[in-house]
């Protein structure tokens, strides 16, 4: 792991040095010098993976897990021990190898992007305690090392979209987006933190029962076991209040940011037009039921888009079910008036809004089950509540949809 | 030293342990014998401060295990079935780590390594990797491990499974002498001259529940068997073990090898 280190910073270097000297242009020699970075630093952050993999998972079973856990150290020392030293290996190698590439390739090169460099150095360690942090909480609950290996990919997939997204802003060549690519993954890190710290126990590791039986039939008995006993959803949306107006604030919170945004031309208005045009469009008699079908198939997919990236999103998706609404109602109010935005929303949004409200909480319900850990198991028994409740809420959701089809396209 | 009061341990729907109470105090030894998936390791586990109990409470020198798992670990060296060993690290530096864990001080630790690698016969091989060590020699690294910060309790499931019958007596002796320092003894294991070897009591489990506890004057007695008549010898622990457990053929058995 040390000689490829090495190895890759010196061998990358050189060629963007060769470049250089044979004559490439260069701009296109600065902006290879970017990139060779990003791959210096980005091959051994991707070691941290395998570390961070092996962490608990791997001591179970080589059979030294037991012993680590019959010693004095306490939860805490023993989660953050494991996630330090995968950070410090993986972050040493990073940082050798990023140290070396500089020294190799910039002296003498009349070009030295520190700002980025810096702000390159900071998203790796935000992005490497973001996978670290991932992979022990896979490394925790998973019984042997193949199946942790298998559950990685629900780390490395984002990550890969992640990487992508940063080898872009790297060309950009603007550090503030590097910034907030790091701020955006140091909250990833703290929230898998946060539910790895919480779902660690002893217990956790050494008690729960392993090599259960009929593993499909208990997974249609977990399912069907989460849809048993669950409230009507009047008393689900009391039971769920706090996440319920979470949902409900994001409707008005969207308005005003819609509206500062059109005000001050953030977005450019032909961004937002066709979505606005599709709000306030007037109705053409001939086309009524089909119309009326299309706003409901749209409104549906939303729905059931919004419960899908719940857990993905940690519930965030839920809260855009009515920003984004609102956002638009906002933006549309600022490039005309709020008299006409709203006469755009009206009648079907007296069902569409609460039914958005609805479903939102709903969703962020599932978003905060997904991040809650809890030392006693029973993640999967939550996430399927919470799923289990946006399902039977459909029930009463769906029509409602219908209805506001309806009044839109008879009324709207 | 060690109080167990209505013990029991649920893993899921497996009730691995039910109502087990026993109690060691300072310079005894409990050997906990019982088949396979009786409980044994589950009741070590416990005792240790590593699972917390489903019911009823264990205390190791008064502090009550639930309350604060971390001091009674502390108090308690666990030696677990398999020896557990990091493959790669020399016996030295794998027992130097975990003397450290337990906050030894660094020269009294390279002593007691020392003393006990030599008193184990392993004082040549302490600077291998235990990756190539044997399953015995592996075996005596787990004691060494367990007890090497004078733990008042020691836990010790099937501790000489794997050594050979000089060095299971070798190990013996040192347990026994932790016990004269004032040391309590737990021991898990199969062995019958092991458990007539250590045994103050002898805890007989089955199905998680504790059939019998004693010495073994008063589980003889219990176990309602006579002095063998034809050789005129005490019955064997063996033989109250099995008549406890409630295998009937195979005592006869046994009963008709000996006289053989
Ligand atoms: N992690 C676990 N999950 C589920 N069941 C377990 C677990 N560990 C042990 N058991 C069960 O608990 C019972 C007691 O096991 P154990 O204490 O290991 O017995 P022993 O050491 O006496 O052989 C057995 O039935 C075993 O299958
Ligand atoms: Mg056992």
């Amino acid at each position: 792991m040390v000689a490829l280190t090495l190895a890759i910073p010196l061998a990358s270097g050189s060629g963007v040095r060769a470049l250089a000297a044979f004559g490439g242009g260069t701009a296109v020699v600065n902006r290879l010098a970017l990139v060779g970075a990003f791959f210096v630093v980005f091959i051994p952050a991707s070691f941290s993976l395998v570390l961070a993999l092996e962490s608990f998972v791997g001591e179970r079973e080589r059979t030294t897990l037991e012993v680590l856990l019959s010693t004095p150290l306490r939860e805490a020392e023993i989660y953050a021990g494991k996630v330090a030293a995968v950070l410090a290996v993986s972050l040493t190698l990073c940082y050798g190898g990023l140290l070396v590439y500089c020294l190799v390739t910039f002296p003498g090169l009349g070009y030295f992007p520190l700002a980025i460099l810096l702000a390159l150095a900071l998203s790796t360690i935000c992005q490497v305690a973001a996978m670290v942090a991932g992979a022990v909480i896979i490394s925790l609950n998973a019984r042997t090392m193949r199946a942790a290996n298998v559950m990685a990919s629900f780390i490395i997939l984002p990550m890969s979209i992640a990487l992508q997204a940063e080898a872009a802003l790297i060309l950009i060549g603007r550090a503030e987006y590097l910034w907030a690519f790091a701020l955006l993954m140091l909250v990833v890190a703290v929230v898998f933190l946060r539910m790895g710290f919480n779902g660690f126990s002893r217990e956790a590791l050494l008690a729960r029962d392993v090599g259960l039986r009929n593993p499909w039939r208990r997974a249609v008995n977990a399912v069907r076991g989460s849809f048993e006993g669950r409230p009507g959803l009047l008393r689900l949306v009391w039971m769920r209040r706090t996440p319920m107006l979470i949902a409900a604030a994001g409707f008005p919170i969207g308005a005003v940011a819609g509206y500062l945004a059109g005000a001050t031309n953030v977005i450019p208005a032909n961004v937002v037009r066709p979505v606005l045009t599709s709000l306030v469009r007037t109705t053409n008699a001939s086309g009524a039921i089909d119309e009326a079908l299309l706003i409901f198939s749209h409104n549906v997919l939303a729905f059931v888009l919004v419960a899908a990236l719940a857990i993905l999103t940690a519930g965030l998706s839920g809260f855009l079910l009515t920003f984004a609404p609102g956002f638009i109602l906002g933006f549309a109010a600022a490039l005309t008036s709020w008299t006409f935005a709203l006469s755009g929303i009206v009648p079907n949004g007296f069902v569409e809004i609460p039914a958005a409200i609805i479903a939102g909480g709903l969703a962020i319900q599932i978003g905060a089950a997904a991040i809650h850990m809890d030392p006693s198991g029973g993640w999967t028994a939550r996430v399927l509540a919470a799923f289990a409740d946006y399902v039977r809420a459909l029930r009463w959701l769906v029509p409602a949809l219908a209805v506001a089809s309806v009044l839109e396209v008879l009324l709207g | 030293m060690l109080e167990v009061d209505g013990l029991a341990k649920r893993y899921g729907e497996v009730l691995a342990l039910r109502d087990l109470s026993v109690r060691v105090d300072e310079g005894e030894c409990l050997v906990l014998l019982g088949r396979n998936g009786a409980g044994k390791t589950t009741a070590l586990r416990c005792m240790a401060g590593v699972l917390l109990p489903s019911a009823g409470n264990v205390k190791v020198d008064g502090i009550d295990a639930a309350d604060d798992p971390a001091a009674v670990r502390a108090l308690v060296g666990l030696m677990p079935e398999v020896p557990g060993l990091y493959e790669r690290m020399s016996a030295r530096s794998y027992l130097d780590h975990f003397g450290a864990i337990y906050d030894l001080e660094p020269s009294l630790r390279t002593r007691r390594i020392g003393e006990l690698l030599e008193l184990f016969e392993l004082a040549d091989a302490g600077d291998r990797w235990l990756g190539t060590y044997s399953k015995g020699m592996r075996q005596k690294v787990a004691l060494i491990r367990a007890t090497l910060h004078r733990p008042r309790l020691v836990l010790a499931d099937e501790p000489t499974s794997a050594l050979d019958p000089d060095s299971a007596r070798r190990a013996w002796n040192y347990l026994k002498d932790l016990q004269k320092d004032g040391c309590a003894l737990v021991i898990c294991t199969h062995s019958m001259e092991e458990a007539e070897n250590l045994a103050g009591d002898i805890g007989i489990m089955s199905a998680g529940r504790a059939l019998a506890v004693g010495s073994i004057v008063e589980l003889r007695r219990r176990s309602g068997l006579k002095t063998h008549q034809e050789v005129r010898e005490l019955p064997s622990l063996q033989d109250i073990y099995l008549a406890i457990v409630g295998n009937g053929a195979a005592e006869h058995e046994l009963a008709e090898t000996r006289s053989a």
